[in-house]
């Protein structure tokens, strides 16, 4: 719901913004300043995954990079999301220099942006990170056509933990009030308070003024997990929770009245709360000494009562071992849980594949991939009720419904039809369970499984209608040349 | 010669069968007006809204009325009028069949069948021929008759129950409201019965009539004095006319045979087909690769062969199992059980009240009330039959509202929720909860579907709270397990 919402204001800025021109936007004259900004250009090109053969038409945006230390720019992921090309753009125009993207995480919607020209940022003035509490003034930063800086102040108002653009993990987000004026470029922009980055501004709501903003904590974390590679990612617990408000629910879980703690509603198999040791129905009391209130609330002492989320994910790094105080049955005990992040591709349905393409197998005309909610999303922002509802399902439960496997969810998404396929061209969005007797873990199991056909003839089994099909397995060869050309195919298989 | 024989062989057979003259019709076609009562699912004690409707019926053998289904239902006082008959006469609903949406309805005064005549049944009318259509629609008081011809004759969703199916025939005569349950006539004999038309601006010119075999598998159904609702295979096949599948089930290239590609746990055939077999032919006739069989001179879907079935009927089944011939007999020991995605009538939802939280089982009219947002849901309502979740659920239980209540201040991310245990015990009907909370543990522990907490309720404190939530919300009752109730 709330990704939606956020795509939906995205869009709100970069075309209707206009109408704020007249307003007044800034207290103070624009200053001259040593510039700390580039423009970064961006075309990107996702692959499609209805037709995962092909990518989608190019588009290309202009945002603003905040320049760093040791020649680095910081934009938002999202900014960079399956760039074909990046380049870094002077502020008044006229120059401008390839550059790569030498981090990117889609989780914290962070990129860290180099370039090989070491002339083009040497007479910029780096950005340091800062802090922010709510209340205090932070200034925006456009950059006029000019080169001049146009900077926007307005206060912040919240600090709180939200989901981010890839509705996976929650983050810290400060949230300002400013009338942003209308200009050629789209997020990020930087979010400075004296002459300290104090966060990127990656979503303007511009009918409420407000600006949510990557913090400069989650930015902190970032960088630091940069600095030393390997990446390792913001961690997580591995666990669900409910409040304990509910007095009823406290006097049943032998809680004391008024006495904090969380509820553990779920534990994933395998993730760092299971390895700990930690169940269902445990009460967590506390957290690296933190004290966590009845919603599971900790005291932060910048942002004062803000959830673990932040505590646990951003404050901490990956593989740092936390103390956790637990009530287990009126039992108090202690339990040390190993933090770490979860990696994109340990999901059986992936949230999100960007800057990969899909992989998928056509046989015989029959297109077979692999099921992700990048796949889902190709219904746009509505496809929580447009995609087909099985696999909506499927992926909003898959904690609950791939207990015992498989690894990955293999799927007939169309029919192209040809000769090997008549009678099939109905067939859709079936989930196939297995082909020539052999369970699909993965499409990278279809080669071994397509060996074993039975009387040169393949069977392919579905987790519902229809059942089963089979296909021929000498026409479904000899028609591969036929496809490719007929369909404009470029390959007929991407298993990697 | 032989033209004057056909004459007389003609007219010898309108008066043996007893066409009934254009007069004769206008006499047998009554107004039917249905005070009714919808059943309220949003707050189930109450007793619902009273409205008022009117359609048409035409009169049959033994002094009895046919109309829709959709005409009478939920009625609470159902009325009858001729033309050129200023009385009002008090009718009742005798037999009721929302899966065919026909209704055969009593008049309690003899008087009014003086003067009528029992209207004959036809058969099927050839495409392109000529119908009448009477009835009592919109637009004016007395008796309406408009023409058209027979479009299409085709299986089609009668949307009174939403989810069945039957043969259907599609005309080009205007039917318009009021006109349901009217007869469909064709040289003097009903052909159908007007039921419904299309809905949306983009068909025009276009209604639908049930056509006789549906009326008269509805009249031997209730000559036993009971209404058996349709028999159903509850299976889904498959055509095969790849010829890598057939080379594969072990089919020759004749045309012939459907796979048979699921088979419900719950239906007259489990454990007597499995997916994968080969339907090759029902009751002898042939089935082909796409799944007709010709019937009567008309290719229709062979699922029509059980639809003309009736309770404890067999029907003969020749199958390919692993590519060896077989023969099997199904019989219909009972009509489909699990109606959620139907329609309900004359049913007062089934429903539990405890702590001020209402559960209710999952139904088409639950879901009519509310504005369920909610995944699952919506999953468990879509696919409860194709995913055979009855198994687990055979009722499905949602706590569908919550009277706020001190009790229940704290419960309100549990609304939408889907009921599977309490107190560690599997529900699987509203019978089973009911019986769970006449147990008396000190904590009533109900868990629902997926990840989030147990819902405690302690006894003590549901307890104090009954008569105080009774009276506050004026709740006369705090459950409804039965949901049959008496027909007007």
């Amino acid at each position: 719901m709330r990704g939606r919402l956020a795509a939906l204001l995205f869009c709100g800025l970069l075309t209707s913004g206009i109408g704020h021109a007249q307003a007044p936007a800034s207290l103070e004259p624009t200053v001259e300043k040593a510039l700390s900004v580039v423009r970064v250009n961006v075309t990107n090109q996702a692959w499609d995954f209805g037709r995962p053969w092909g990518k989608r038409t190019p588009f290309t945006r202009r945002a603003i990079g905040a320049v760093l230390p040791r020649q680095r720019v910081l934009v938002t992921a999202e900014l960079v999301a399956n760039a074909n090309f990046v380049e870094f753009e002077s502020a008044g125009g006229g120059q401008k220099v390839p550059a790569t993207v030498e981090f990117v995480d889609y989780e914290c919607n962070l990129a860290l942006l180099k370039t090989d020209d070491t002339e083009f940022l040497k007479d910029l003035l780096p950005l340091n990170i800062g802090e922010a509490r709510i209340g205090d003034q932070l200034s925006v930063w456009q950059i006029e056509n000019n080169g001049n800086l146009l900077v926007t102040h307005g206060p912040m108002t919240t600090a709180e933990v939200l989901r981010y653009p890839i509705d996976e993990s929650p983050f810290l987000v400060y949230r300002l009030t400013a009338q942003l004026q209308f200009r050629d470029t789209s997020f990020p922009l930087p979010v400075v308070k004296g002459e300290k980055l104090v966060g990127l501004l990656q979503r303007y709501d511009n009918s409420a003024n407000n600006a949510d903003i990557i913090p400069a904590p989650v930015i902190e974390h970032f960088l630091k997990d940069a600095v030393q590679p390997p990446y390792e990612g913001f961690p997580r617990l591995g666990m669900g929770y409910a409040n304990t408000r509910d007095p009823q629910l406290r006097r049943y879980a032998g809680m004391k009245p008024g006495n904090g703690g969380i509820y553990v509603t779920e534990v994933l198999p395998g993730g760092p709360a299971a390895k700990a040791g930690l169940q269902k129905g445990d009460v967590v009391l506390k957290i690296a000494g933190e004290t966590i209130d009845q919603d599971g609330n900790y005291n932060d002492p910048q942002y004062g009562r803000i959830s673990l989320s932040h505590l646990v994910g951003t404050r901490h790094f990956h593989g740092t071992e936390l103390k956790f105080d637990i009530l287990r049955q009126s039992n108090p005990r202690q339990l040390t849980v190993t933090i770490a992040n979860r990696p994109v591709e340990s999901f059986v349905i992936e949230p999100y594949v960007i800057d990969r393409a899909p992989k998928f197998f056509i046989l015989g005309g029959l297109v077979l991939q692999e099921l992700s909610r990048q796949y889902l999303k190709e219904w746009g922002a509505d496809w929580k009720k447009k995609a087909p509802e099985q696999f909506v399902y499927l992926d909003a439960q898959q904690n609950e419904l791939f207990k015992d496997g498989p690894k990955k969810v293999v799927f007939l998404s169309r029919v192209l039809p040809s000769e090997a396929t008549i009678g099939y061209e109905e067939v859709r969005s079936a989930v196939v369970k297995k082909v020539n007797g052999v369970v699909l873990q993965g499409i990278a199991d279809l080669p071994k499984a397509l060996a074993q056909a039975k009387d040169g003839v393949h069977k392919i089994e579905f987790d519902g209608e229809p059942g089963a099909i089979y296909l021929d397995a000498a026409q479904v060869t000899a028609l591969e040349p036929m496809l490719a050309t007929k369909y404009r195919l470029p390959t007929l298989q991407r298993l990697e | 010669m032989i033209r004057p024989i056909g004459a007389v062989a003609l007219l010898l057979a309108l008066t043996l069968s007893g066409a009934a003259q254009p007069n004769e019709i206008r006499h047998s076609v009554a107004r039917v007006t249905n005070t009714a009562q919808d059943a309220n699912y949003r707050v189930p004690w109450l007793p619902g809204q009273v409205g008022s409707g009117s359609g048409t019926g035409w009169v049959i053998s033994g002094d009895r009325l046919i109309t829709n289904a959709h005409v009478v239902s939920n009625a609470r006082f159902l009325t009858v009028e001729k033309e050129n008959d200023p009385k009002k006469y008090i009718a009742t609903v005798e037999h009721i069949a929302h899966d065919c949406d026909l209704a055969l309805l009593k008049v309690q005064e003899t008087a009014f069948f003086v003067g009528t005549k029992p209207l004959p049944l036809g058969g099927l009318p050839e495409l392109e021929s000529l119908v009448s259509v009477f009835g009592y629609p919109i637009g004016g008081e007395r008796l309406s008759v408009t023409q058209g011809v027979v479009s299409r004759i085709d299986f089609r969703t009668y949307t009174h129950s939403t989810v069945d199916s039957h043969l259907s025939i599609q005309i080009d005569a205007a039917i318009n409201p009021g006109n349901s349950g009217g007869p469909v006539m064709q040289d003097g004999k009903v052909v159908g019965v007007a039921f419904q038309g299309y809905s949306g601006d983009v068909a025009q010119n276009v209604g639908y009539m049930i056509p006789t075999p549906v009326i008269r598998h509805f009249l031997k159904d209730i000559e036993d004095g009971r209404y058996d609702r349709y028999m159903d295979l509850s299976i889904g096949f498959f055509n095969t006319l790849n010829p890598a599948m057939r080379k594969a089930l072990g089919l020759t290239d004749d045309d012939r045979g459907v796979m048979v590609s699921n088979v419900q746990e719950a239906g007259v055939c489990a454990g007597l087909l499995h997916p994968g077999d080969v339907l090759l032919a029902i009751d002898g006739l042939e089935i082909s690769s796409d799944g007709m069989v010709e019937l009567e001179g008309e290719r229709v879907l062979l699922s029509e062969v059980a639809e003309r079935k009736y309770l404890d009927d067999v029907v003969k089944l020749s199958i390919l199992r692993e590519k060896q011939p077989m023969e099997v007999e199904v019989k219909f020991t009972r009509a489909w059980p699990f109606t959620l995605q139907a329609q309900q009538y004359e049913q007062q939802p089934r429903y539990v009240l405890f702590g001020g939280l209402l559960f209710q089982p999952l139904s088409r009219n639950l879901l009519g009330a509310y504005a369920f947002d909610n995944l699952r849901i919506s999953y468990f309502y879509d696919h409860f039959i194709s995913k055979e979740l009855y198994r687990e659920h055979p009722e499905v239980i949602i706590l569908s509202a919550i009277l706020p209540d001190p009790i229940n201040t704290y419960l309100a991310e549990f609304r939408e929720g889907i009921v599977e245990k309490i107190n560690g015990k599997i529900i699987l009907t509203l019978d089973d909860m009911v019986a769970a909370f006449a147990e008396k543990p000190e904590f009533y522990v109900i868990e629902f579907l997926g990840t989030g907490r147990p819902l405690v309720l302690e006894r003590a404190a549901v307890e104090a709270a009954r008569e105080r939530i009774n009276s506050r919300y004026a709740v006369p009752a705090e459950q409804n397990l039965d949901e049959k109730i008496p027909a007007a």
